[in-house]
C-alpha cells in the first residue's frame, strides 16, 4: 500500500460529508445574478448533482429564472470525448440565444471538456465579437471547489463582460462593490445580501450588492469599475476579486474579516467603513443610533426570558461552517451572549495562504477571549473533534450543517443549522446577519433550546 | 485443444517504422498460414494502407461519428493482402479531442461487433508513437495485447522513447500479463547499430528479436502501396520480413522489462560511440 499522506487530525485526500461542490457549482453565482444565465459544457449529471445539493437540500432554495433545471447543458458523451465538444457547444450556444433570455450569459465548462481540451474560450469568443453579452469560464471540477469556481466565474465576468462594455472612466463617490458571501453555499445568502445591503445603503453608501434580489444584475455589474472601493465582507472569499479589481481599476479595497451579527460587530463594520474611507461619518453615527434603538427594543423584552429561563439554557457552543460563518458566529456569540466558545471547524478548504490570518482573528474574539480554530473538510473527523470536546456540565449547541444531526444526538446537545448542507430548514429571506438577522438568530437558538424537551 | 490468439502491441517512437514492420510482418505470418488481423491505434489512420493498398479504409470512430452506434463490422473491418483483416480506429483532428479516449472507445466496439473471432491467430495493434496517456495503452490494459515488441535503431531519441516504452510496461506488467516479446531494430544505417540494439535489449532483460536492414525497396514498395513480400517477393528484403515473422511465430522468450536510468542509458550510448559520431560526424 502506498503511504497516503495525513493532516494533523489524520485526514487524507479522501472526505466523507462533503460541505461544499466542484468548480462547476459556481453556475449558482451566475444564476445568482439577475437576468443572467449559465451555459453548462459537461457531461450528464453534472448540474443536477451541483443544483441538487447546493441549491435543493440546501435550505430548499429552488432553480427560478436560470438555476435548477433550467441553464442549458451539452450533456457530453463520449463522441464528444473522442473528436472534441466545440462543436457542441456552438450548437448549444446557437440554440440557447434563439430562445434563451438573457443580459449575461456564462458558459462553464467542467471537467470532461476541460481535461480533453476543448477550448471553450475560442467558441466564446466568436460570439463575443458579435456583440453577444457572453463570458467562458474554465471551471473543471479538479480545479478545485465553488469557492474557488466562484473567483473564476467572477473573474471572468469582470475580465470579458465588464471590461468590454463598462464606462470606465469616471469614479463614483460613495459607490462600492460588496464582495462577501458565497450565493446558494451560504443557505441564507439572499436575505443575509439584502441586509447587507440595507445597513449600508442607511449608513450613506450606494452598494452595489452584485447577487440576489437587490442586485441590478448585469448593469449593476457594469458599474463595478465606476465605485470608490471595494468592500470584503468575509475571512477570504472575495480578497481575490478585489486584488484583482485593485489591479484593473486601480480601486483601493477595505477588509473587514467579519459578517457582522448584531448591534456590536454592525456597529464596529459601519464605523470601520467610514474611517476607511473618510466618508458618510455623521450619517453611519445617526444610522447606528436608529438601528440600535429599535434593536436594543427587542433585546430588552428577550432579556427577561434569557435570565429568568431556569430550566436550562446551553452555555458552550461549537461552530462546524464555512469561514464566513463561522467567525461571524463566534464574534456575536462570544460579544453579545457571553457563550463559551468549545470548539471551532472551518470546513470550505479555506486556501492556506489565508488560514493563520483566520486563526489569528481567533485568538481575538474578545478582549479576554480567545479560541482555536481547526480547517477539516472530512465529516468523520468533525464528528470525532466534536466528540471528544469537553462542553462543561450542560449540552452545547452545535452550528453546523444537517451532516451534525447524529453527533449531536449524540451528545444530546442542540443543533442550529447555518453552513451548507442545510437539509432540514426552508429558506426563503431569512438572514442570520446584520441587526435584524441578529435577532432572528437569537429566536432560532433559543426556540430550538427550548423545543427540544416538548 | 483451441488455438491460442496471441495479441500483440508493437510500440516505438514516432516516425520509426512501427506501421511499416507491422505489415511486412503480418504479410510474412499469413505466408505462414496465419490468420491476422491489423488494429491501427494511430488517429493518422495509415497503419493498413500497404496491406489494403491504400487509405481506403473508413476509420472506426468516423464510423461511429456518422452512424452512431448501429455500426456494421463490414462498414469497418476490411480485408487486405494475404486475407489480413484490417481496421483503423481513427481519431480526432489533430489539435482536439482526445485520441487516447478515442482507441479504448473503438477497440470496446471492436469487441462488442464480434472482431475477434476464434480462427484468428495473431491480433496485431500498432499503436501511436510513445505511451503519452492512458489511452495509448490500452491495448495492454486489462490483458488484451499480452506481447509487446518495440520498434528502434540506433538513433538516440529511438532508444530514449524504447526505454520510456519499457517503463510504461513494467508498470502494466506488475498487474496483468503483459510481456515484452523483443526489440525489433528497424535499421538506420548507424555505425555498430547492431551491437548497440543488443547491448540495449540485453540491459532492459529482453532479446534484439531481428535486425531488419534498410532497403530502399521498402520505399518502392511503400509507393507502391504495398507490402515488400507483395511487391517484390523475390526480394531480399522480403525475406528479412518473412524471418521476422517466423521468429516471432517461434518465439519464447517473455520478459518485464528492467528500463533503466538515464545515465545508465546514456552510459551504453557513449560505450558504442554513438555520443563519439555527434561531435566528429557533421556530414547530413
Amino acid at each position: 500500500m502506498p503511504k497516503i499522506k495525513q493532516d494533523k487530525n489524520g485526514q487524507t485526500n479522501s472526505i466523507s460529508q462533503v460541505r461544499y461542490g466542484c468548480a462547476l457549482g459556481a453556475m449558482h453565482s451566475v444564476s445568482a445574478i439577475p437576468g443572467a444565465i449559465p451555459i453548462t459544457h459537461c457531461g450528464p449529471g453534472c448540474v443536477d448533482k451541483q443544483y441538487m445539493s447546493l441549491s435543493f437540500y440546501n435550505g430548499y432554495q429552488g432553480g427560478g429564472y436560470s438555476g435548477g433545471a433550467v441553464p442549458p447543458s451539452s450533456n457530453l458523451q463520449e463522441k464528444d470525448v473522442v473528436f472534441g465538444g466545440a462543436k457542441h457547444l456552438e450548437q448549444l450556444i446557437e440554440a440557447s440565444l434563439k430562445i434563451m433570455d438573457a443580459d449575461l450569459f456564462v458558459v462553464l465548462n467542467g471537467c470532461i471538456p476541460e481535461i480533453v481540451g476543448d477550448d471553450i474560450g475560442a467558441v466564446v469568443a466568436r460570439y463575443q465579437e458579435k456583440g453577444v453579452p457572453i463570458v467562458s469560464a474554465e471551471t473543471g471540477g479538479f480545479k478545485g471547489n465553488n469557492f474557488t469556481g466562484h473567483e473564476i466565474v467572477t473573474e471572468a465576468i469582470i475580465e470579458q463582460f465588464v471590461d468590454k462594455y463598462a464606462d470606465k472612466s469616471k469614479k463614483q463617490k460613495g459607490l462600492i462593490n460588496v464582495w462577501s458571501e458565497l450565493p446558494f453555499q451560504n443557505t441564507f445568502w439572499r436575505g443575509d445580501l439584502t441586509e447587507l445591503k440595507r445597513i449600508l445603503e442607511g449608513a450613506g453608501w450606494q452598494v452595489n450588492i452584485l447577487f440576489g434580489y437587490g442586485s441590478k444584475g448585469a448593469a449593476e455589474w457594469l458599474t463595478i469599475p465606476n465605485a470608490e472601493f471595494n468592500l470584503v465582507v468575509g475571512p477570504w472569499l472575495g480578497l481575490k476579486t478585489a486584488k484583482l479589481l485593485e489591479k484593473k481599476y486601480g480601486q483601493p479595497y477595505l477588509h473587514l474579516p467579519v459578517l457582522p451579527i448584531g448591534a456590536k460587530q454592525a456597529g464596529e463594520f459601519l464605523r470601520a467603513i467610514a474611517a476607511f474611507a473618510k466618508e458618510n461619518e455623521v450619517q453611519t453615527e445617526a444610522f447606528i443610533k436608529q438601528e440600535e434603538r429599535e434593536y436594543y427594543y427587542y433585546l430588552e423584552y428577550f432579556t427577561d426570558f434569557y435570565a429568568e429561563y431556569w430550566w436550562g439554557l446551553p452555555a458552550a457552543y461549537a461552530v462546524v461552517s464555512d469561514a464566513a460563518y463561522n467567525l461571524a458566529i463566534n464574534k456575536f456569540l462570544v460579544n453579545q451572549l457571553g457563550l463559551i466558545p468549545a470548539k471551532q471547524i472551518i470546513t470550505d478548504h479555506t486556501p492556506e495562504k489565508y488560514q493563520e490570518a483566520i486563526r489569528e482573528q481567533y485568538r481575538q474574539l474578545a478582549e479576554d477571549v480567545s479560541a482555536e480554530v481547526e480547517f477539516v473538510e472530512d465529516g468523520y473527523i468533525v464528528g470525532e473533534l466534536l466528540r471528544q470536546q469537553d462542553y462543561g456540565h450542560k449540552p452545547p449547541v452545535i452550528f453546523g450543517t444537517s451532516w451534525e444531526r447524529d453527533i449531536v444526538k449524540e451528545l444530546k446537545g442542540h443543533i442550529v443549522e447555518v453552513s451548507y448542507p442545510v437539509s432540514y430548514d426552508v429558506v426563503l429571506n431569512k438572514t442570520y446577519i446584520g441587526y435584524r438577522g441578529a435577532l432572528t438568530l437569537l429566536e432560532t437558538i433559543f426556540t430550538t433550546a427550548i423545543s427540544k424537551s416538548a | 485443444m483451441a488455438k491460442e490468439l496471441r495479441q500483440i502491441a508493437i510500440y516505438g517512437k514516432g516516425g520509426i517504422g512501427k506501421s511499416t514492420t507491422t505489415q511486412n510482418l503480418t504479410a510474412g505470418l499469413t505466408e505462414l498460414g496465419k490468420n491476422v488481423m491489423v488494429v491501427g491505434c494511430d488517429p493518422k489512420a495509415d497503419s493498413t494502407r500497404l496491406l489494403l493498398g491504400g487509405l481506403a479504409q473508413k476509420t472506426v470512430l468516423d464510423t461511429l461519428r456518422d452512424e452512431g452506434d448501429e455500426v456494421e463490422l463490414d462498414s469497418i473491418l476490411k480485408t487486405g493482402f494475404g486475407g489480413t483483416r484490417c481496421v483503423e480506429s481513427g481519431g480526432p483532428e489533430p489539435g482536439v479531442g482526445c485520441a487516447g479516449r478515442g482507441i479504448i472507445t473503438s477497440i470496446g466496439l471492436l469487441e462488442r461487433l464480434g472482431a475477434y473471432t476464434d480462427d484468428l491467430d495473431y491480433v496485431f495493434y500498432d499503436v501511436l508513437g510513445d505511451v503519452v496517456c492512458g489511452g495509448f495503452a490500452m491495448p495492454i490494459r486489462e490483458g488484451k495485447a499480452k506481447e509487446i515488441y518495440i520498434v528502434a535503431s540506433g538513433e538516440m531519441m529511438s532508444l530514449y522513447a524504447a526505454n520510456n516504452i519499457s517503463k510504461g510496461i513494467s508498470r502494466y506488467a506488475a498487474k496483468g500479463g503483459v510481456r515484452l516479446g523483443g526489440i525489433i531494430c528497424n535499421s538506420r544505417n548507424v555505425d555498430r547499430e547492431i551491437e548497440l540494439l543488443r547491448a540495449f535489449a540485453e540491459e532492459l532483460g529482453t532479446q534484439l528479436i531481428h535486425f531488419v536492414p534498410r532497403d530502399n525497396v521498402v520505399q518502392h514498395a511503400e509507393i507502391h502501396k504495398q507490402t515488400v513480400i507483395q511487391y517484390k517477393p523475390q526480394a531480399k528484403q522480403a525475406d528479412e520480413y518473412r524471418q521476422l515473422a517466423r521468429k516471432i511465430e517461434e518465439n519464447e522468450m517473455f520478459v518485464i522489462p528492467k528500463p533503466m536510468t538515464q545515465d545508465r542509458l546514456e552510459e551504453i550510448l557513449l560505450e558504442y560511440g554513438l555520443m563519439d559520431n555527434i561531435e566528429d560526424d557533421y556530414r547530413i
